[in-house]
């Protein structure tokens, strides 16, 4: 009785009470991991010395994704369910302010010339196209099926993303804001990352459990690279050659991926469903949400061991800190 | 000890997740479904806790304190796996099957109109930083249209044809809340998706609006001796004031034609809109033979559901000497 009560109003009574009293309490940190609770609607705010949790806020429905302005002022989190984009302080977590009417925002990206803003909606099957700089809708197009990651080629011509549902990779031009190309991948693909060479794109294919290599230009499979069951999504190492490979299930792992010679070169034990990642500056540290264990996952990159698993709250998806090694 | 509950709880979904369901979706490609399996999860194990506690709350309320007394409770058999499927998930699951790809049209259909259905957050944006007060006032809301949703059940006589089989028990327990035809389920969320999609419940509050709500109902239905008194039945609709929405005589009265204490939470809709009768008996339950046959008190699952169907044929043919109305004896 009280296990239900208390796990099934969680949302409700836990963090709620507290939320009110932690509010004022958000202070500047000298490191600050920002990790989105997307099922609660909350953000967590962590130490990254400590690895305490030091407040909790409501946010908004279903925050799942978060990125960076250009200019690192601040981190947008987008509220799927609120239809609402959230900016905060990477370095305090105080809010900024909030751009609403962005129709279900769920993974969000930054063209590398910065010349657009595009979001896209897993749940309505749609890319939405938008001017950076006051998030103006330019261009909406249909994606089925349930678009879900997105990379950009280094000269910005192209945003890929891929359609998780229907097994396939959808570039969109962004000189004509239309679809160039789809093309079909391996099963139930979400995470995309365009590789160092700027000639092939990584895709991570849940149900395959591999990362695909396409080369984008002539929309070929180059090869497949088997990293573990439910591959899910992709984070640079930082060295402009490695990246981790999420692969997302309860006693799941990440794998080290070398973009050189398209290998698995290192594997560890990450339990919890291990989801969106993010490396430190100094290659120490990797953090790692772990989806359905309501913790973020402390890799020692140098132990190769958990460090720490810092409970957070339910369903935790995305994780920043502005101490990272790189996003693309 | 808290927080040693909900990890175990955790813990015990993550397994069911890893062992049960993951293999199976991503065997078949639906990898994408993970977190809706998890959440599924939560769904059954927070079903399978609200049915244990109502029957250990509940059930001896029951045996110490009983309204009626009954020779045997066979009729009260099918209204315990009424609340299995219920509780457990299946019968939402299926509703969620049947209704989600037509929402999500519809839905994605507005949006490619730049139609972005509004949300109570865009015109009170303090509810945003606010959860507690924000799942009380969508408690509130909720429970408002589901007072339109029980009235209107009671209403239009193809809707009450399949309503009729909630009301055809005569042996009215705490089981008897999930008895329930399944195009009234079907209906019934199909009108929990309108105003989902027309105020947006947050996602966040479905499972404790869920608790709260069926476990009400849950004691609104209980065969014991129980009210809350003169004020506090003007507070929360309590197993005496629910018992009379039950009775197989409605009260005398235009205004309870169709039915009286139609609240599922608070009794103030019904003395809103005129529906509130505040008797202080407890009055026998069920339906006088009308739209459904006198056998559907005793009826399994099965014949339950045909007779239903039958009833709601016949509901669309007024001249066969089916009332509108209640029938009172």
């Amino acid at each position: 009785m009280i296990a239900c009560l208390v796990h099934s109003l969680r949302r409700l009574a836990g963090w709620l009470l507290i939320v009110p009293l932690l509010c004022p309490a958000i202070a500047a940190h000298a490191g600050l991991a920002i990790a989105l609770n997307s099922a609660d609607g909350t953000i967590s705010l962590i130490d990254t010395e400590t690895y305490q949790v030091t407040g909790k806020v409501a946010v908004c429905k279903e925050p799942h994704h978060l990125m960076p302005t250009p200019d690192d002022k601040s981190l947008i989190v987008a509220c799927a369910a609120s239809n609402q984009l959230v900016f905060f302080d990477p370095n305090t977590g105080q809010e900024q302010k909030r751009i609403r009417n962005i129709s279900d925002p769920y993974q969000l990206g930054f063209s590398p010339n910065r010349k657009w803003f595009v979001a896209t909606s897993l749940r309505l099957d749609r890319v939405d196209l938008y001017d950076p700089v006051d998030f103006r809708l330019v261009a909406r197009l249909p994606a089925p099926k349930t678009p879900s990651h997105m990379a950009f080629d280094n000269d910005s011509q192209f945003v890929f993303v891929t359609l998780q549902d229907s097994n396939e990779i959808m570039a969109i031009s962004l000189g004509t804001q239309t679809i160039a190309w789809v093309i079909p991948v391996a099963a139930t693909p979400a995470g995309i990352v365009m590789a160092p060479d700027n000639r092939h794109l990584l895709v991570a294919c849940m149900g395959a459990g591999v990362v695909e290599v396409i080369e984008w230009r002539t929309r070929k499979s180059v090869m497949k690279i088997a990293t573990g069951t439910a591959a899910h999504n992709l984070q640079p190492k930082g060295d402009g050659r490695h990246y981790y490979v999420s692969n997302r299930t309860i006693d799941g792992s990440i794998s080290l991926l070398d973009t050189q010679t398209m290998t698995v070169v290192e594997k560890y034990e990450v339990p919890g469903g291990p989801d969106d990642m993010i490396v430190r500056a100094d290659g120490k540290e990797l953090w790692a949400t772990a989806r359905f264990a309501r913790k973020v996952q402390v890799l020692d990159l140098v132990t190769k061991k958990i460090k720490q698993s810092i409970t957070v709250g339910s369903s935790p998806h995305g994780v920043f800190f502005t101490n990272h090694a790189g996003l693309r | 000890m808290i927080n040693a509950c909900i990890e175990a709880f955790v813990e015990l979904q993550g397994w069911l997740l890893a062992h049960l369901l993951q293999p199976v979706l991503l065997a078949t490609g639906m990898g994408s479904y993970l977190e809706m399996a998890f959440d599924g999860i939560e769904f059954f194990l927070c079903g399978v806790l609200q049915i244990t506690a109502a029957f250990l709350l509940l059930r001896p309320l029951e045996a110490l304190r009983p309204i009626e007394v009954w020779p045997d409770r066979k009729a009260v058999r099918v209204d315990v796996l009424y609340s299995f499927l219920d509780r457990l998930g299946i019968v939402p699951l299926l509703v969620f099957a049947l209704l989600a790809p037509l929402f999500g049209s519809l839905e994605s259909w507005l949006r490619f109109n730049d139609i972005i259905p509004p949300q109570l957050e865009d015109l009170f944006p303090a509810l945003e930083a606010r959860p507690l007060l924000s799942f009380l006032v969508y408690l509130c809301i909720l429970d408002f249209t589901e007072y339109w949703r029980h009235r209107l059940s009671h209403t239009f006589r193809w809707w009450w044809a399949l309503h009729a089989i909630h009301h055809s028990q005569r042996q009215m327990t705490l089981w008897t809340d999930s008895r329930n035809h399944l195009l009234d389920d079907l209906v019934g969320g199909a009108w929990f998706a309108i105003v989902a999609l027309l105020v947006g419940v947050p996602p966040g509050h479905f499972v404790g609006l869920l608790i709260v709500v069926k476990t009400i109902e849950n004691l609104s239905h209980v065969n014991a001796r129980l009210s809350f008194g003169r004020f506090g039945e003007l507070l929360l609709v309590s197993p005496r004031y629910h018992r009379w929405h039950h009775a197989i005589d409605l009260p005398a009265g235009r205004q309870y034609r169709f039915g009286c204490n139609f609240a599922i939470l608070l009794p103030i809709w019904d003395q809103l809109f005129g529906t509130q009768y505040r008797g202080q008996t407890m009055p026998p339950c069920g339906l006088r033979p009308g739209p459904l046959p006198e056998s559907a008190a005793q009826s399994g699952f099965w014949r339950q559901q045909w007779e239903g169907l039958c009833a709601l044929a016949v509901s669309f043919f007024p001249a066969n000497g089916h009332g509108k109305e209640r029938q009172r004896e």
